[in-house]
């Protein structure tokens, strides 16, 4: 067992709102440079919707992530080999024209425009090439479902579904969509770093928070098109990669990232994992249907004696285990496993999870009266207006058994509460809910509070980083204590 | 150079002492630095001058330099070969007049010659003009008729198929002659096509091969000098390069221009073949592909 620990994250999507706060905070601190522009580390994509950039999803295109093949795993877009053919062009970069090419306003005109029969506008310019533009795509181009018919209607995820299916989403007075905030998965398996044949991306050993060293990155771009979630973005200003670093200063001094802390809807949680690095491999080799339950299989229980055993003997500070056993993240992923990590297929393992949404509560018209109740309980599940296959496919790896087992479960602790505030449904009823959703009332209350009523502290238990201790496999910390502040972003130094 | 004028400086010096015995001594000392600076002004001739001037023995590009004092006074002639080209340029008449005589071809200027050392150059060029048969008549070269055997060797001395004793380089790796193949020889040097009518024949050719002079072949070719041997048949190619070509005088960059253009859209072609599932964009032919269902 080679303990090691991860900050993880859970994001619930049945709060999020769309509000892309998220987004703007992160911009507005990290991606406001020149170069920058098009980079969102953090974005809301609306699903079903094609996302940013376009379809990423679709690695039959992008070939980003881990395809099996003659018993291992390879990237989809590179090997030894092929990087020789391809040194001088990587044949699987997106183009700009898949994010979309940035621009701003010509605010001058407002004020100096001439007299004229209307009001002056102010008209978008290029960022690229200074000139007006009209302006085709955005980072969040379909958002609610804008341009549906072409956006929504080319989901990879609607793969799989029937053509009714695909109708019925399409349907007026139907149509149904939900939020799919993105950062970075801070992967257990991350293809980028595989990728890389500089070595400038790294997963920090103390908290799993996945890097590009900004004065090794060599612009060969191999990280963009071997990320499946595109979360790297190459600078064209500075010539390098760069990627959501889960603003790990913040983290570093106790504060959650940027874009956790903004959250109006409170759907973000952060919190540490320990799980065991011996197996990753073996658990990347696993056949699809068995991916999710062999990733869950990685995590290790902070509180088993053998596993702090382990962990202390892997460095890992005792208040990072302290930490562990406080996580909400490992209730949601192992105790309560409602919260799924999104596109498992892609064999990343990635250490971001999401609690798949509800849909919105099906109704059936009695005469002239509209019931909520229908003797199948789970019924608003079994035909939610959003296809079952389309959540497997985003979250159950094309499975679906793991996404229903997740709604349910919130299905049942709604009535649950219900039945407790509301009334209108009994307990007894409540409780049959929760059992056949494999859940308890103390469950059915933590999930309630964490979800409802989760205060700061509850959401994000942040680790101690311990940054000393890191330092000290490069530095003596005391002279590090001693030196650092003096000079800019790197210390003074002798010579050139 | 400063240490030779520091001994010459210092032989005169001794030689003003009276001393019988110290004289004797120091005269030896002092003929040797001498005697050194006349072989080095030798040198230096054969290798810069050589190749185009004899003294004595007739023109070859250059004029024949015996007596060249006497035709013409000191101080014009240092300034001239300082800087030929200024010479010309500012129209002198002499300096005209033998560039007429050398059908054009401009003296190039000489590597590390300097005022003293042309004055150096001067008093031995009046010392060997003296006498009746100067070490400097020029280099002896068979005047055999050219066959055919020698044209084919110069061709491959000149391509490089032969290679060069002294382990030169090619010439084609600088220089081109027309028909030589479908893209010609390298565009760094001039080309040698008309380059035995250029220079004036057999002899003078002959003798500049022995060491080219100019700024460029000549720091390449002082260590691996040409052999008698490959002078022959690489003159024997250059003259008859020069009938093949007749009296068209254009180069042909059309061929090179083709066969480049040629060239490329073959590779782009291989190109798009082995990069056939390069990513070609996703969000504009989906766009495209959305108009136009939503417009059936």
């Amino acid at each position: 067992m080679n303990v090691r620990s991860q900050v993880s994250m859970v994001f619930h999507l049945d709060k999020c709102i769309g509000c892309h706060t998220c987004s703007i905070a992160c911009k507005n601190i990290w991606t406001d440079r020149k170069g920058t522009d098009y980079m969102w580390w953090n974005n809301v994509e609306t699903k079903p919707g094609t996302g940013f950039p376009t379809q990423w999803e679709d690695q039959d295109k992008y070939k980003g992530g881990w395809e099996k093949k003659n018993g291992s795993i390879n990237l989809k877009s590179t090997d030894k080999k092929r990087i020789a053919l391809n040194i001088f062009h990587n044949p699987h970069m997106p183009s700009m024209d898949d994010y979309y090419e940035p621009w701003t306003y010509d605010y001058q005109n407002l004020f100096t425009a001439k007299e004229g029969p209307d009001q002056p506008t102010a008209v978008p310019i290029s960022k690229v090439t200074g000139e007006q533009i009209n302006v085709e795509s955005g980072p969040n181009w379909d958002d609610d479902l804008g341009g549906s018919p072409i956006y929504a209607a080319n989901d990879p995820n609607l793969d799989g579904l029937s053509e009714d299916q695909k109708a019925q989403l399409q349907a007026i007075e139907r149509l149904v969509f939900f939020y799919f905030p993105r950062i970075c998965n801070h992967c257990l398996n991350p293809a980028c770093v595989a990728s890389c044949p500089s070595g400038a991306l790294y997963k920090r050993g103390e908290d799993g928070i996945v890097l590009i060293d900004q004065k090794k990155c060599r612009a060969w771009r191999s990280c963009v098109s071997a990320c499946p979630y595109k979360k790297t973005y190459f600078n064209w200003f500075t010539g390098k990669s760069e990627k959501c670093i889960l603003c790990f200063p913040r983290v570093e001094t106790g504060q959650a990232p940027a874009c956790f802390h903004s959250c109006v809807g409170r759907i973000r949680y952060l919190g540490v994992l320990l799980y065991d690095a011996d197996r990753i491999e073996e658990v990347c080799n696993l056949p699809d249907e068995e991916l999710i339950e062999g990733h869950r299989s990685l995590i290790l229980d902070p509180n088993d004696p053998e596993v702090i055993k382990a962990a202390k003997r892997n460095g890992i500070p005792d208040a990072v285990v302290d930490s562990a056993q406080q996580s909400p993240i490992y209730k949601f992923v192992i105790d309560w496993r409602i919260a799924l990590p999104p596109h498992i297929e892609y064999r990343t393992m990635p250490m971001l999870y999401y609690v798949p949404p509800m849909s919105p509560v099906m109704s059936v018209r009695n005469e002239d009266t509209i019931e909520h109740v229908s003797d199948n309980l789970f019924h608003d599940i079994d035909e939610a207006r959003i296809p079952m296959k389309f959540l497997a496919n985003l979250f159950g790896g094309g499975h679906e058994a793991k996404v229903v087992y997740a709604l349910r479960k919130q299905k049942a602790i709604r009535w649950y509460r219900r039945a407790l505030t509301v009334g209108d449904v009994t307990m007894e009823t409540a409780k049959q809910m929760l059992n056949e959703a494999d859940c308890t009332v103390d469950e059915a209350e933590a999930i309630y509070r964490l979800t409802s009523l989760c205060t700061f502290e509850e959401r994000f238990v942040i680790p101690p980083s311990h940054r000393e201790e890191a330092i000290e496999m490069s530095q003596d910390p005391h002279e590090r204590r001693q030196s650092t502040g003096f000079g800019f972003l790197a210390g003074p130094r002798r010579g050139l | 150079m400063i240490g030779i004028g520091n001994t010459l400086s210092g032989s005169r010096r001794v030689e003003r002492r009276r001393s019988v015995q110290q004289v004797g001594v120091f005269a030896i000392i002092a003929a040797f630095p001498l005697a050194a600076r006349g072989q080095e002004t030798a040198a230096y001739f054969k290798q810069n001058c050589y190749s185009c001037h004899t003294i004595g023995g007739g023109r070859l590009v250059g004029p024949d330099l015996k007596d060249v004092t006497s035709r013409k006074d000191r101080d014009w002639i240092v300034r001239f070969i300082l800087n030929p080209q200024a010479m010309i340029d500012r129209g002198d008449p002499y300096a005209t007049r033998i560039l007429g005589e050398a059908r054009g071809v401009v003296m190039p200027p000489v590597a590390g010659l300097s005022r003293d050392r042309a004055n150096q150059i001067l008093d031995m060029i009046e010392a060997e003009s003296a006498f009746e048969k100067s070490q400097f008549e020029g280099v002896k070269f068979s005047d055999r008729p050219f066959t055919a055997a020698d044209v084919d060797r110069g061709h491959a001395l000149f391509t490089g198929r032969a290679k060069f004793k002294n382990s030169g380089p090619p010439c084609m790796s600088c220089h081109t002659v027309r028909g030589l193949t479908l893209l010609g020889g390298g565009r760094l040097g001039v080309d040698l096509t008309k380059v035995s009518e250029r220079i004036g024949g057999r002899k003078p050719l002959s003798a500049w091969l022995v060491s080219p002079a100019t700024v460029t072949m000549q720091p390449v070719f002082a260590k691996h000098p040409l052999e008698a041997e490959e002078i022959l048949p690489l003159v024997a190619y250059f003259e008859h390069s020069a009938k093949q070509a007749g009296d068209d005088d254009s180069v042909a960059p059309l061929t090179f221009f083709l066969v480049g253009l040629a060239g490329m859209v073959l590779m782009l072609g291989l190109f798009d073949v082995v990069w056939k599932n390069r990513f070609r964009g996703v969000r504009r032919p989906l766009v495209a592909g959305g108009e136009m269902r939503t417009s059936v």
